[in-house]
């Protein structure tokens, strides 16, 4: 990102960005219902671990199964420093990052040999494998208990300016100034010179290599950068009352991939409506279905039937994916 | 340079679209009514609210229990209901993954506006929002879940209350039973490696079973036992241990004896602690792999299990009878065949209605919580035990009875008449419990307050 | 002794399955260039149905077969309904790099596993079931000991034996099999060699849904059925396709065998906790001597 520091337009636009989007999220926010508040704040955390989706995927080109491992390499690192050391969250959510960098620096080594399925399969096994350590070094990660942690009360400066925020709202408070930052520093680095180099690796990986770009080393610093969004999303998604297994399950990791897709993999726009998506259908699908007779064995499944068709369907008629159409009449 | 220039589109346009796609998210979402002070009771309606597995790796069997609860509460509103008012219990699918039972519990009270939580179904999902519902006072009743974390520290989570025996219990009744009976055998254990089968495994311990460690201990992770119990039966085996006690669900029982049975390991005891001896999950998973359900029943006979209730097959209780009889008329679910499940989600319904109507017309939060907490023994079922509810703990069944399958897949009490013995799920002693069940009345209803 | 032995027949029996499912997934890879995380879905599907013909009193063997022929038809369909028109939008933006080529069809058959499972779920509901086997499933007596190891898993062995070895005489000796090779080589080339591409691509899904759903048969009469059982199961075999090389036949068959010893001797001489941290210190090792697996060459697509 030093070369986007260079470009002070760069920082502009993204700064400019962060800040329509705090406003439209507190806006859109303050008029929610508690329960979509805290949909909301789902969406915000999503969001962050989609970005990951998008760097990595979308503008590097490599594939991970993987991304829900380092939401646990994150949510363990906030909550271990949380009930250890009764560390406050505004401290021990940033140090995640750190854990989640380390990690991220350990697969990209081993990951930046690899590529096309050969990645994707590490990555899976990766996802499969990190939950399960949990349950071997039990004294510490407490196994399949887990360790329940949450986002506690607002401070009195905040009650005493802006009144007593409900639950759902403090939820969302908390996770929105991460959100941003994540969004901040997504949009400078895609519109920094590094972003387009990692742009060109993805598509061009000998033609990059003959510019002189280190692939390899920049494959690290990709899968580094990316590993921070994750664990930052998995502190966060910790948050919400528990981190343990089977919080952080393989399913996770699928359904960030599915947003990402869904939303459109190239684009940070596309990964906040993919997030939208895939937060918020399962709930227009039951408000649909409320309207039909449905025996419970068929509803049970509806929500997962629709959200897969409609997975195929983007892919088939526009791989792309929401945004991605968008942005191809903008050009 | 194409998707640079697709990036450096105008910002309003990011705002207006993120705004945009926010409002409608909104516009799809229905905001009901909110209704009278207490949240989920009208005049003519109260709204529970249910959470566990309908879908996913962990749901078999456990699908049941709400179909079985809601089944009872439908009879129960054919006459008429609690107080004039209906039961609707909405029930929201976790799929077992603890992240989206924060979600779903979000959705049942701040949308559906739940009364109170009931009979969910979990474990490591109740964690995650155990917290949260009783910091808002919210009445978590009659889980469906043995973990003793939850309950012996009312101080800790003052609203919820069990409604199985826990592990613990159930493993120190065991313990007793085992190390009495089998003091010259070699006593192994199979257990997953989750808060369930440790409960167990250390519940045996208290009560004085040794397992040598690793020797006669084999484990698996929960979940992993689709792919057979080969190598756990066979270091059983290979450390000559006789008698085997499985801490896991029914569908590892089953892989346990079919893996035994492939490498000719015949213990001379098979005991199973309650979650894992459902014989209808056992004949099930059994049959459809060919074998007749003369030969399953065969395997089955001699198994000692221990329960808390009436086993399914006791036809001659009057709660089995009545149970039965309302589960014929009354469940809608895809699967309704009378086993363990439907029976425990039956009896929770019961108990959720007697506490309903205990804590009468005047229906609050508070209200039913120290309902709850105070007349526990006012509280009963086709349970054989009373509840544990009190100042020091919320455990549910601090009794079991242990007994041997027969050949026709009945649990039959191994002492006769039957015995029913009591402990905490600390260190306290094994006794014998005295306690006379309440008969049910002849319109099945519970008759409270 | 006891111990080593049963490890190795348990090992060597449940590697077998997964040598059939990274079999069927090498075949998809070569033959449409895409991974199918579908594979174990369809399996799952067509034992669904074996398992209710069985259920209605049909013969085991009536099940057994309809079951490959849905297999392979599902196969088939998949590819013209989905991946066909995908692989169309080849000339757009977004597919012209290799690494979205690669993307996109995972993306899609992440689709269809959840469509399959869900419907599934709704036919046959979430219920668990068993599944029959068509041989004992007791152990054989060696040298005074019973071992893990029985007439079933000896016709496993013999069943993917078998089937690997038809698999390569197909590929290498029939017109339509070196047809398919081609195609996976360059599919320009393939077309502009007058070779029907599209129907080669379907071709291969079809084999690889019956070989698939060959391991769904052979798989679940050890464990049960339910719409979830095989998720596992798709995992262990891809990651023995890869340790084995994706592009390699062979190779998944050695990595198959590789990952079921693994998982068999870590369970009986470990722990069953250490099996995933085990499988992928494996998968790494592998992948970092020969990044293309065991027996996977130099891939030809890319450059």
């Amino acid at each position: 990102m030093s070369n986007a520091a260079k470009n002070p337009s760069i920082i502009r636009r993204s700064f400019r960005r962060t800040i329509f989007f705090i406003i439209a999220i507190l806006a859109v926010g303050s008029t929610f219902e508690p329960y979509n508040q805290a949909q909301l704040a789902v969406v915000l955390i999503y969001f962050i671990g989609v970005l990951s989706v998008t760097i990595l995927t979308g503008i590097s080109g490599q594939i991970s199964l993987g991304q829900g491992a380092l939401m646990a390499v994150g949510g363990y690192t906030t909550a271990l420093l949380m009930t250890n050391y009764s560390i406050s969250l505004w401290i021990a959510v940033p140090a995640s990052i750190i854990g989640a960098g380390i990690a991220g620096a350990l697969l990209g080594i081993a990951a930046a040999r690899l590529s096309g399925p050969y990645l994707a399969g590490t990555t899976l096994v990766i996802a499969l494998a990190i939950p399960t350590i949990a349950n071997r070094f039990m004294s510490v990660f407490k196994g399949d208990e887990g360790l329940p942690v949450d986002v506690g009360y607002p401070p009195s400066w905040f009650t005493n300016l802006f009144g007593e925020p409900t639950y759902e709202e403090w939820q969302l408070y908390v996770v929105l100034p991460f959100a941003a930052i994540a969004l901040f520093f997504a949009s400078n680095l895609l519109l920094s010179r590094t972003g387009r180099m990692w742009k060109s690796i993805r598509d061009h990986e000998t033609a990059a290599a003959l510019t002189g770009v280190n692939y390899s080393r920049q494959k690290i610093y990709v899968f580094i950068i990316a590993s921070i969004f994750a664990g930052l999303a998995g502190a966060l998604y910790g948050l919400r009352g528990l981190v343990g297994p089977s919080v952080y399950p393989v399913a996770l990791s699928l359904t960030l991939l599915t947003a990402a897709v869904l939303g459109g993999i190239r684009s940070i726009f596309g990964a906040f409506i993919g997030t939208v998506i895939v937060v918020f259908l399962p709930d227009w699908i039951d408000l649909v279905l409320d309207n039909f007779e449905l025996s419970e064995q068929v509803s049970n499944f509806m929500p997962a039937l629709i959200s897969s068709l409609l997975l195929i369907l983007t892919v088939v008629i526009n791989p792309a994916g929401v945004a991605g159409g968008h942005h191809h009449k903008h050009k | 340079m194409r998707n640079r220039a697709s990036l450096s589109k105008p910002s309003r346009g990011l705002v207006a679209s993120v705004a945009a796609v926010l409002a409608g998210a909104m516009a799809f979402t229905a905001v009901p009514a909110q209704g009278a002070s207490t949240p989920g009771v009208s005049d003519t309606e109260i709204v529970l609210g249910m959470q566990l597995p309908q879908t996913g790796p962990a749901s078999p069997g456990y699908n049941k229990v709400d179909d079985a609860m809601r089944a009872y509460f439908d009879y129960v509103n054919s006459k008429g209901g609690v107080h004039g008012r209906s039961i609707k219990l909405v029930v929201k699918d976790d799929a077992y993954r603890a992240g989206l039972t924060v979600s779903t519990a979000s959705a049942l009270i701040n949308k559906d506006k739940v009364f109170a939580m009931v009979g969910s179904v979990g474990t490591q999902t109740h964690i995650s929002v155990i917290k949260d519902i009783n910091r808002r006072g919210i009445p978590d009743l009659f889980v469906n879940s043995g973990y003793s974390g939850f309950y012996t520290n009312p101080k800790k989570y003052p609203t919820t209350f069990g409604g199985l025996g826990t592990y613990t219990v159930e493993a120190k009744i065991l313990g007793k039973y085992i190390k009495e009976t089998f003091s010259k055998n070699t006593v192994g254990i199979v257990y997953q490696t989750d808060d369930f089968g440790r409960n167990t495994v250390e519940g045996l311990a208290t009560a004085g079973v040794t397992f040598t460690p690793k020797k006669t201990a084999a484990t698996f992770i929960a979940g992993t036992q689709a792919g057979g119990l080969d190598a756990q039966m066979q270091q059983l085996k290979d450390n000559n241990v006789d008698v085997v006690v499985v801490g896991a669900v029914a569908s590892a029982f089953a892989a346990a004896v079919s893996s035994a049975n492939k490498i000719g390991y015949k213990p001379a005891k098979w005991i199973v602690i309650s979650v894992g001896a459902d014989a209808t999950t056992f004949q099930t998973i059994l049959g459809a792999r060919g074998i007749a359900p003369a030969v399953s029943a065969a395997l089955l006979a001699g198994t000692i299990s221990a329960s808390h209730a009436p086993a399914p097959g006791e036809e001659n209780d009057e709660f089995v009878k009545a149970f039965k009889k309302i589960n014929d008329e009354f469940n809608k679910g895809p699967d309704k065949r009378w086993d363990n499940n439907v029976l425990q989600g039956m009896n929770i319904g019961y108990l959720m209605t007697s506490a309903l109507l205990g804590t009468g017309k005047n229906l609050t939060r508070p209200g039913i919580i120290s309902y709850v907490k105070n007349n526990a023994a006012k509280l009963s079922s086709a349970a054989l035990s009373p509840l544990g509810y009190g100042a020091k703990t919320h455990e549910a069944y601090t009794g079991f009875w242990i007994g041997q399958y027969d050949a026709t897949t009945t649990l039959k009490p191994v002492d006769s008449p039957r015995k029913v013995w009591t402990t905490d799920s600390a260190k306290g002693p094994v006794t014998e419990l005295k306690y006379t069940r309440p008969a049910i009345a002849a319109d099945a209803l519970p008759k409270v307050g | 002794m006891d111990t080593f032995l049963a490890a190795l027949f348990s090992g060597t029996s449940r590697g077998a399955i997964y040598a059939l499912v990274a079999l069927g997934l090498v075949i998809v890879w070569r033959g449409a260039g895409v991974v199918n995380f579908a594979q174990m879905g369809q399996a799952m599907f067509s034992t669904y149905i074996a398992s209710t013909l069985i259920q209605n009193g049909n013969s085991y063997w009536v099940g057994f077969f309809v079951a490959l022929f849905a297999g392979a038809a599902l196969g088939a369909l998949l590819d013209v309904l989905v991946m066909r028109p995908l692989s169309n939008k080849k000339k757009t933006e977004l597919l012209s790099s290799e690494s979205m080529r690669a993307a996109i069809p995972v993306i899609a058959s992440l689709g269809i596993l959840g469509v399959l499972q869900a419907l599934a779920g709704i036919i046959w509901a979430a219920e668990e079931r068993g599944f029959p086997a068509p041989a004992a499933q007791e152990g054989f007596t060696v040298a005074g000991s019973v071992m893990p190891f029985t007439s079933f898993d000896l016709f496993v062995i013999s069943i993917v034996l078998i089937t690997l070895t038809l698999t390569t005489i197909f590929f290498k000796r029939t017109g339509v099999g070196l047809a398919m090779r081609a195609t996976a080589l360059n599919q320009e080339v393939a077309r502009l060699s007058g070779i029907r591409t599209n129907f080669t691509r379907t071709l291969s899904w079809a084999i690889s849904g019956a070989a698939s759903s060959l391991a769904g048969l052979l798989i679940t009469p050890t464990s049960n059925l339910s719409p979830n059982t095989l998720d596992l199961v798709l995992i262990i075999g891809f990651t023995a396709a890869v340790v084995g090389g994706l592009d390699s036949p062979a190779g998944a068959v050695l990595g198959g065998f590789i990952l079921g010893l693994v998982i068999s001797f870590v369970t009986f001489y470990l722990s069953p906790e250490d099996v995933f941290i085990s499988i992928l210190a494996v998968l790494l090792i592998v992948l970092i001597v020969k990044p293309r697996g065991i027996l996977g060459g130099k891939d030809s697509r890319r450059v």
